[in-house]
């Protein structure tokens, strides 16, 4: 049984935090699925220390949405932000489920992973060659997302992970980066980290 | 040779069951942001599509012909089904507050509006330059910075595969950085610049 502890009122931004909740839970289904796919349990513990974190925000903001309404309008108003708050909490709570598969060694057929991972165009993982030109890249510097339509998710750094990497972090040599996003933008990362493609002009 | 081909299946209709849970999700964070019940009601659709999916999926794992020992890998599969399914639900409780006539409040529009990334709906015009074109040719992302998520034909939802033909009429959801939209319109409703 883990042990859970109060969570008691403090007052919040209601925007913040379900912003964060909105965040939070599509980066953990990534981080579920690159976990289950690539069969790894370190993804999988930060998934569901991430749930954790999302099940405190879903307690603060429904008290703060409680304290917010002041007549029957606000009250009705408000429904929504808790409507779609309790289903980003669901999501969260799913991708805990993919987590829990790789966790408890259920795991999913190799033959099937193999398979899957050949067909899965949104998620991938690579690793970042000497001669990449992302290497000493800030992530924030390399706009990734604006330019092909990706996202780093994850860094494995030798044995140390980065999850959800800074703005200030950098690429280096050897990283194994974990990566979502539009299909094509997932095949130039690919190039890109491999040092096939030495541009992001196509 | 028979087991290969089982396996097949069940691998392309998970990838099917994932895609089409994180579409429901999409479109239905973008009804929120519009206030669309027409958004909201396709993705209840999808929830229907996505019911047939899980049960399809469900019975080609079943039927795979797996050893005892091997169970435990295709309970991991199994699992994996249902947590699409999970996914789905929340997308159609999201989508439901728009049906209900909830006025989603400001908060909301605020929250979903802070990501950089945009859903828009355009239906392709007969000027546009991408009719008779497959999307591997039209290479919209490359030009636009906008991808394709699913295209509407008639009443049928069509996956946005590299070697499906655009037709006059077909309505593209697009999503990607508001920067985009203005490039992707002008493709799609075929306005160059020199014609206005």
């Amino acid at each position: 049984m883990p042990r859970l502890e109060k969570i008691e009122y403090k007052p919040v931004s209601i925007r913040d935090v379900l912003t964060e909740m909105k965040d939070l839970s599509e980066l953990m289904i990534d981080l579920a699925y690159a976990a289950a796919l690539f069969n790894s349990k370190e993804l999988a513990e930060d998934v569901h220390e991430l749930e954790e974190r999302v099940d405190t925000l879903a307690y603060l903001l429904d008290m703060n949405a409680m304290v917010a309404a002041r007549d029957a309008e606000d009250a009705e108003s408000l429904v929504a932000v808790s409507a779609v708050a309790s289903a980003a909490d669901k999501i969260s709570d799913a991708a805990a489920d993919i987590a829990a598969i790789v966790l408890k060694d259920i795991g999913v057929h190799p033959l099937i992973r193999e398979a899957f991972e050949k067909v899965e165009e949104h998620l991938a993982r690579t690793k970042i060659q000497p001669v990449s030109i992302l290497v000493h890249k800030k992530i924030g510097e390399l706009e990734l997302a604006a330019r092909i339509g990706v996202d780093i998710i994850a860094i494995r750094r030798g044995i140390n992970w980065i999850i959800d990497p800074e703005d200030e972090e950098t690429v280096e040599a050897e990283d194994v980066i974990f990566v979502r996003g539009a299909p094509s933008g997932v095949k130039a990362i690919m190039g890109l980290a491999g040092g096939t493609i030495k541009t992001f002009e196509d | 040779m028979q087991k290969v081909k089982s396996f097949q299946k069940i691998v392309d209709t998970l990838a099917l069951l994932k895609d089409t849970s994180e579409l429901m999700l999409d479109l239905a964070y973008s009804s929120l942001l519009l206030n669309s019940t027409e958004l909201a009601k396709e993705v209840l659709e999808l929830e229907d599509y996505m019911d047939n999916l899980h049960t399809e999926f469900e019975l080609s794992v079943l039927s795979s012909g797996f050893k005892p020992k091997e169970s435990k890998d295709f309970l991991g599969l199994i699992r994996l089904g249902v947590v699409t399914e999970k996914i789905a639900d929340a997308a159609a409780e999201m989508a439901d507050v728009v049906l209900r006539g909830v006025e989603p409040h400001r908060v909301l529009t605020l929250v979903i509006k802070e990501a950089e990334e945009t859903v828009t709906r355009l239906q392709v015009s007969e000027n546009s330059p991408l009719i008779g074109k497959t999307l591997r040719e039209a290479r919209i992302p490359g030009k636009t910075g906008m991808w394709i998520l699913v295209i509407r034909r008639g009443g049928k939802w069509i996956r946005p595969k590299p070697e499906v033909m655009l037709e006059v009429g077909d309505v593209l959801l697009a999503s990607g950085y508001t920067d985009g939209e203005e490039d992707l319109k002008k493709l799609v409703l075929g306005k160059s610049p020199e014609q206005q």
